[in-house]
């Protein structure tokens, strides 16, 4: 579009960005320029935290004023709450953001690359919410406008007046603006695989329901006929033209557009302005899913049948003892597959254990995985050990039912506000009851973090139900969110605490206290669990390619900031060596060995789990494909035997604990 | 000015309820000793006292609701001094069934 002579900014809100290894270019909250040949494209990777900051900023005298004069509460507790940081802020702030970059640039085009699909509807929410917390702010105030108008005779509205009003405006903008089609507009891409097709026609149909134009349906990597007359491409292509079908017949009528998986990656300027012309031929790449004579070659040589008992990788992933695997990735590697996998192996090998697998990104394909439909209630499988139990967490509902309880504890509190002003405590109680209402942000996480400490360690007073929880997340950005949401959540308990026990001579602090207590407990046990290496195992998965590379390293990086310990790296979708191959399959295997070299040589345990086409679906061929996994070696050297002795003999270190399980 | 006196009289009603749920709950029940407890335990969490402190605390806190309860069942009644004249469904979530006859009468 730059090229064109239009002015364009580029803005990724993927909390991982993966926008400047595209581009080739370090970017950061400031649009940057992207060297053109025509037109100006700036590029932006917003930072969320920061965006939040900033806003805030400028409005805080205006908010605390707002909440001095709506509530009990004094300087000292407004400070701690202003202090706290807001898990789930990326969704919250994203839009608004968005909505000041594009006003400060006057651009033409604002193009936006949006984190994966459970988050991004979240974030497409957001406006209403935005609304939201301007009408519970404009509910604080309602006692001092109230209070002012019955001793001053007239209410003049103020500077929080105006921001609340800027809030209200800001909401019902941008709401308006993504439902115009005229300007906005969505285009979905997904992957020529049917776990993507699933969950494109969940997201495709809830925008229609907002009302927000989807234009076309891009289908990416899409595989050319293979060369040299390959039978794994042949195979790969097949299962491809099966989901092609597919996506016909889920979006009829809607545009569709296909582009070819390129031997490398596009990255840097020359390369995209490349892919940009097949993004834009007429044909809208129809020759691409055209059959090909190539597409019948049959598999000469079967895939060595793996051997049978539990699979070698199963003590590094999952040694006796650990409570919680967690599967983290970009999206589109492979890491429902890989959870679901490693779940039915674990659950195998040890029948008398119960394990929870557990899908906590809101746009879940592990029903589509196991090939069979799940829902919030933990159900068995047919087909797997009977101790191994599936979930799809519904964080909506789950938190409705939660919220049920906070609602009646804080009705309870106020009720012992006894004697004293009705008309005070009948303005906090409305204020508190909108807080409980609106939804937080980052309610995924959130819930995430309760279920899986309700799944491990019980609740009110019960044993728990799971000896192990394995998780499939939510791709990157939000897996490191939920994994650092035990620490920020403990400060929010911790905080509300500390105001209760202040005001305990005037409210008794009742069940909302010793709910909160118990949450404490559980935080912490939970934060310590997870900074356990004998109780906790996180795995990243990963495919052979440039940007995956990138984004997995940061990945690792970031977990050993955190803390927590680094179980294995798998690389999915290696093609088999000693298969006669084509070129392409050699070089994405030549390339996901020199990978794995390099971790390896850092000291990681790396797994290559094959290229299996069609992908494994189902309990069976899930159970098979876990068998298949095996362990990457440095120079050739034997695999990796992760000897116990070997493991950190203080639980609590963390620093450099990728390393302690490798290879001498 | 019908909103200060309301503010006024509303503070003063506001104290004097104060002072008598205080003097009530510590006459005539242990809410106030849980609520020690419970206070003892949001401590234990911010990190103002002790594992040991709390410990303390939770131990005398414990000895005293047990006292009141005792004291409240109130002294035991001289044998032969009373009939039986029903049981009472109050009591119903305290003790087992098959006691109630037996202790219906002994509060009486």
């Amino acid at each position: 579009m730059a090229e064109a002579g239009r002015r364009v900014l580029v803005v990724s809100t993927d909390p991982a960005h993966s926008l400047g290894d595209a581009l080739a270019r370090r970017l950061g909250p400031r649009p940057a320029r992207v060297p053109t040949r025509a037109g100006r494209l700036d590029a932006v990777e917003l930072d969320a935290d920061r965006a939040l900051a900033r806003w805030l900023a400028r409005r805080r005298p205006a908010l605390r004023l707002i909440a001095e004069r709506g509530t009990y509460l004094d300087d000292e507790d407004l400070e701690a709450l202003f202090r706290l940081s807001l898990p789930g802020v990326d969704e919250l702030v994203g839009l608004v953001e968005l909505a000041r970059l594009s006003r400060a640039g006057h651009y033409d085009h604002v193009v936006v690359d949006t984190a994966p699909t459970g988050h991004t509807l979240r974030l497409l929410a957001m406006p209403e919410t935005v609304q939201r917390i301007a009408g519970v702010l404009d509910h604080m105030y309602a006692k001092h406008r109230f209070l002012a108008e019955r001793l001053g005779g007239q209410y003049r509205p103020d500077a929080s007046d105006a921001v609340i009003a800027e809030m209200e405006r800001e909401g019902r903008d941008l709401q308006v603006r993504l439902r115009d089609p005229r300007r906005a507009t969505f285009d979905w891409v997904l992957l020529p695989e049917l776990l993507a097709v699933a969950e494109a026609k969940d997201g495709v149909r809830q925008l229609d329901r907002w009302s927000m134009a989807v234009r076309e349906v891009l289908v990416n990597r899409v595989l050319p006929p293979a060369p040299d007359g390959c039978a794994l491409c042949a195979a790969r292509r097949r299962g491809e033209q099966t989901a092609i079908r597919a996506i016909r017949r889920t979006f009829p009528g809607r545009a569709l557009r296909f582009l070819p998986a390129l031997p490398r990656e596009p990255r840097g300027v020359p390369a995209l302005r490349a892919f940009a012309r097949a993004l834009a031929a007429p044909s809208r790449g129809a020759a691409l899913v055209r059959p090909h004579p190539a597409d019948r070659r049959q598999r000469a040589a079967a895939t060595p049948r793996p051997p049978a008992g539990p699979p070698a990788w199963l003590p590094v992933v999952a040694p006796p003892g650990v409570r919680l695997v967690l599967f983290a990735g970009k999206g589109g590697v492979g890491k429902t597959t890989c959870a679901a996998a490693a779940a039915l192996a674990l659950a195998e090998a040890a029948p008398e254990r119960r394990v929870l697998l557990l899908s906590t990104d809101p746009a879940h394909s592990l029903g589509d995985a196991l090939g069979t439909p799940l829902g919030d209630e933990a159900a068995p499988l047919a087909g797997a050990p009977p101790g191994l139990r599936a979930r799809e967490l519904d964080a909506e509902r789950e938190f409705r039912r939660r919220r049920e309880r906070y609602r009646t504890a804080v009705d309870e509190l106020f009720d012992t506000v006894r004697g004293g002003s009705a008309f005070d405590a009948a303005f906090d109680r409305a204020v508190v009851q909108d807080l409980i209402e609106l939804a937080p942000p980052g309610l995924d996480e959130l819930v995430a973090v309760l279920s899986v400490t309700e799944a491990l360690l019980g609740r009110d007073g019960q044993p728990p139900a799971y000896d192990t929880v394995v998780v499939d997340t939510a791709p990157t950005g939000h897996t490191v969110r939920l994994l650092a949401l035990p620490a920020a959540g403990l400060a929010w308990v911790r905080t509300l605490l500390a105001i209760l026990l202040k005001y305990r001579r005037v409210m008794r602090p009742g069940r909302l206290a010793e709910d909160l207590v118990a949450l404490s407990r559980e935080l912490r046990q939970l934060d310590r669990l997870l900074h356990d290496r004998r109780a906790t195992r996180v795995v990243a998965v990963t495919r052979p390619g440039e940007l995956p590379r990138r984004e997995t390293r940061r990945l690792l990086d970031r977990l050993q900031q955190l803390g927590l310990p680094v179980a294995a790296v798998i690389v999915n979708t290696v093609p088999p060596p000693g298969l006669p191959a084509c070129r392409r399959c050699r070089a994405a295997g030549r390339e996901a060995r020199a990978e794995a070299d390099r971790a390896v040589g850092r000291g990681r345990v790396v797994l290559l789990a094959p290229m299996v086409a069609p992908p494994p679906r189902g309990v069976r061929a899930l159970g098979h494909f876990a068998r298949t996994w095996a362990a990457a070696s440095a120079g050739g050297a034997p695999a990796p035997r992760r000897p116990a002795a070997r493991r950190s003999r203080r639980p609590g270190a963390a620093r450099g604990s990728a390393r302690v399980v490798g290879p001498e | 000015m019908i909103i200060l006196d309301t503010l006024l009289i509303g503070g003063l009603r506001f104290v004097l309820g104060k002072i008598a749920t205080a003097v009530e709950s510590e006459m005539e029940d242990d809410s106030a000793l849980r609520e020690e407890l419970l206070a003892a335990q949001m401590r234990l969490e911010l990190g103002e006292i002790s594992e040991a402190e709390y410990a303390e605390l939770e131990r005398s806190l414990l000895n005293r609701i047990s006292e009141i309860r005792s004291r409240t069942r109130g002294p035991t009644p001289k044998p032969g001094t009373f009939k039986v004249t029903g049981v009472e469904a109050t009591f119903a979530g305290e003790q087992p069934p098959d006691e109630e006859a037996e202790a219906g009468p002994r509060r009486r």
